[in-house]
């Protein structure tokens, strides 16, 4: 746990669903990352649970055929030194009981971003996404 | 992603810049499956990455698998700090050839 008091502060930010948002997505963080102060190498594994998050929407919610216009919103709260990230998209209803890293001594490609997510953050947790939204992942992480 | 090549004898040096994320790990292995199904021993050096996600991770796998079905191999070289920390994570730095 973090001995900085850390400001509260709430930003969020559209996205187009395609891969190439991606590098949007972590410029983003870094930038919402360094008004809070959060320390460089913590910084750099939430970017990297929150890209890993929204590489998932890209690949599994829309399978990497969004339409051109479709978006996606990634929202980073900090309140009482308590970090909450909320994804909204309107793709394929996410099952929760499906998303599963694979083993992680089973040595292949994929299936590992579920489990950086998971190592990284404290809680992992799908809400039900009110309209417009389908899909809403709330990730937490106390500071 | 940027990336430079250059051979001599039977070793290709691969240098890739830049941030490997799913949208560059098309590109990605192109630059190397060609030289390690050419039965070369890549030497990937990852100096000028500091970011890699779990697509980048699969891209040095699949590359190391490939590497051992042709009897060759590849070695990560000169990997950046927050990489490393990445492949850790991933729990592969006892699998993947770091040097």
């Amino acid at each position: 746990m973090s001995e900085i008091a850390h400001q509260d502060h709430t930003e969020k930010k559209a996205f187009l669903v395609n891969s190439s948002s991606l590098k949007d997505v972590r410029s983003f963080c870094r930038e919402v990352f360094q008004k809070l102060k959060i320390h460089e190498d913590l910084k750099e594994e939430l970017v990297l649970a929150i890209a890993e998050a929204a590489q998932n929407i890209v690949k599994h919610a829309f399978k990497n055929n969004a339409d051109a216009n479709e978006l996606m919103v990634v929202q980073i709260s900090c309140e009482n030194n308590k970090l909450q990230i909320a994804f909204y998209d309107r793709g394929t209803p996410v099952d929760p009981n499906k998303v599963k890293h694979r083993e992680i001594d089973n040595v292949k490609p994929g299936g590992l971003g579920t489990f950086f997510i998971q190592e990284i953050m404290d809680a992992v947790e799908f809400r039900d996404g009110k309209k417009p939204w389908i899909n809403h992942l709330v990730l937490t992480k106390q500071l | 992603m940027s990336y430079k090549v250059s051979e001599e004898g039977n070793v290709a040096t691969i240098h890739l810049d830049g941030e490997i994320d799913m949208d560059v790990t098309e590109k990605a292995k192109e630059v190397i499956f060609p030289h390690i199904d050419a039965g070369k021993e890549v030497h990937l050096n990852l100096s000028n990455v500091q970011y890699m996600d779990s697509s980048g991770i699969s891209v040095l796998i699949e590359s190391h698998q490939k590497a051992l079905e042709k009897n060759t191999k590849v070695i990560i070289k000169d990997v950046s700090k927050s990489v490393l920390k990445v492949i850790m994570m991933a729990k592969l730095e006892q699998i993947l050839n770091l040097e």
